[in-house]
């Protein structure tokens, strides 16, 4: 089992602890609000704000020290969604800039997530929602997903590795086949997963 | 009055599997019954009627009794109350992401305040052996860690009876030894269903054969497990302990 696996997400990230970790995570959740906030309203033409904002966020993460290797994956994993929704841009007229504005907007963004992210560990950050008072039903959300996400990472692992063990052919094609069955497979275990678990809540009282 | 009353009990699944084909017993307070059988013989659908998870099956038909009351709908909570269930995957049972929170899901959940919660998770933390691990994330513990952890999230509930599935499948030796002897020191009513056989002649003065959904014996433990001829024929076999115990 994975019980002693590493898991990245859990304490944000497998850095150094930088001194933003020591932060409280309700006023580094605020912060992050106001800079998203503040990048998403501030007007196209506002290009002074924006570098204002950016130097702030940068500093940031300068200060958490973050390794900038890490910055970069994690951007260029999401970056596919920013480009489709940016590429989107160019087709109206004077596409180019205002495509260059929400490509530097969208990434600030993001840089700002993967800042209270790699310096909050989940779990206060899912405390800090419940004392707001977000919905309860939003909360047991997240944090049962938080949970199982790493079940499912270890039971997805485990299968891959079944699977490679007994795959004798390199073709592409193969390879894509064996990779669909093992989703498709990952889908009924969560779904059976997902009725036990809630057997096991009821069994305690749950309501 | 029993702790569990079973009677005629019968359950189809959906897919017409016969899993249950009309089983009684009784089991008396503070009783530590070991549940045997084969694979797929309806140990795991047993255990589940005791809780009231099978929806189908609340109509308060009286086949299952908790202290005398009938598992149905409108007594559930009480139900869940006094039987406490340990399922056979932890990773099921421990769905909150620290133990401490865990443990204090079940109290939480009976209404208890901050500082009863507080020290009933001290209480079972204690109790199966983990206290200081109230912080330690339930997706890193080892798997034996994981079975206590379930363990104390179920003892905070302080439950009458306990019904355990499979509690040392995926254990080495040792957690496997710690295990039981920690289970030997909880004062309920046990229903352990298992394929330890140690642990059946170790911890349990009676116990009930299960298979094809029937009872096949039920009585003391040391004389059903030294019948070797009815143990093969369930899938079973004479643990090795026994010739310990009675040198011939």
């Amino acid at each position: 089992m994975g019980g002693h696996h590493s898991h990245p997400h859990d304490h944000g990230a497998g850095h150094e602890h930088g001194p933003l970790e020591h932060w409280p995570a309700g006023g580094k959740l605020a912060g992050a609000l106001v800079l998203i906030l503040t990048v998403v309203l501030l007007p196209r033409t506002a290009v002074t704000g924006l570098m204002i904002t950016g130097t702030v966020i940068a500093g940031l993460l300068a200060v958490s020290q973050i390794p900038l290797w890490h910055l970069v994956k994690r951007l260029l994993l999401l970056e596919p969604l920013v480009l489709g929704v940016a590429g989107l841009m160019w087709f109206q007229p004077g596409g180019g800039k205002i495509f260059a504005v929400v490509m530097l907007k969208a990434n600030l963004c993001l840089l700002t997530t993967l800042l209270l992210s790699n310096t909050t560990p989940f779990t206060e950050l899912l405390r800090v929602l419940q004392r707001l008072r977000v919905p309860w039903i939003f909360v047991t959300t997240l944090t049962l997903m938080h949970r199982y996400l790493f079940v499912l990472a270890d039971e997805a692992e485990r299968m891959c590795r079944a699977r490679s063990s007994r795959t004798f052919t390199r073709g592409r094609r193969w390879q894509w086949l064996a990779l669909a069955s093992v989703v498709g497979q990952l889908f009924v275990r969560a779904t059976e997963r997902a009725e036990r678990i809630y057997n096991a809540m009821c069994a305690r009282g749950w309501k | 009055m029993n702790a569990i009353e079973i009677t005629d009990l019968k359950y189809r699944y959906r897919d017409g599997t016969e899993a249950l084909r009309g089983i009684s017993f009784r089991v008396l307070p503070g009783e530590c019954i070991a549940l045997l059988g084969p694979n797929g013989s309806g140990k795991s659908t047993l255990l589940l009627h005791l809780n009231g998870l099978l929806p189908e099956k609340l109509s308060g038909d009286g086949a299952v009794k908790i202290y005398g009351e009938p598992v149905a709908t409108k007594n559930l909570e009480q139900i869940r109350r006094q039987v406490g269930l340990v399922f056979q995957d932890p990773d099921d049972q421990l769905f909150c992401p620290t133990v401490a929170e865990d443990v204090a899901f079940g109290p939480q959940q009976l209404g208890l305040n901050e500082t009863e919660i507080a020290a009933r998770v001290k209480k079972s933390l204690a109790q199966v052996g983990l206290a200081g691990f109230e912080n330690r994330h339930t997706h890193h513990l080892s798997h034996g860690e994981k079975r206590r952890a379930c363990l104390a999230g179920v003892m905070a509930c302080e439950p009458a009876v306990l019904v355990l599935d499979e509690p040392t499948s995926d254990l080495d030796p040792r957690g496997r030894r710690e295990f039981k002897a920690m289970l030997r020191t909880l004062p309920a009513t046990k229903l352990i269903a298992t394929h330890d056989l140690e642990l059946a002649v170790e911890l349990c003065a009676r116990t009930i054969i299960l298979d094809h959904g029937q009872i096949i014996a039920d009585g003391r433990t040391v004389g059903l497990l030294s019948d070797e001829k009815l143990m093969l024929a369930h899938g079973l076999e004479r643990p090795h302990i026994l010739h310990h115990l009675h040198p011939h």
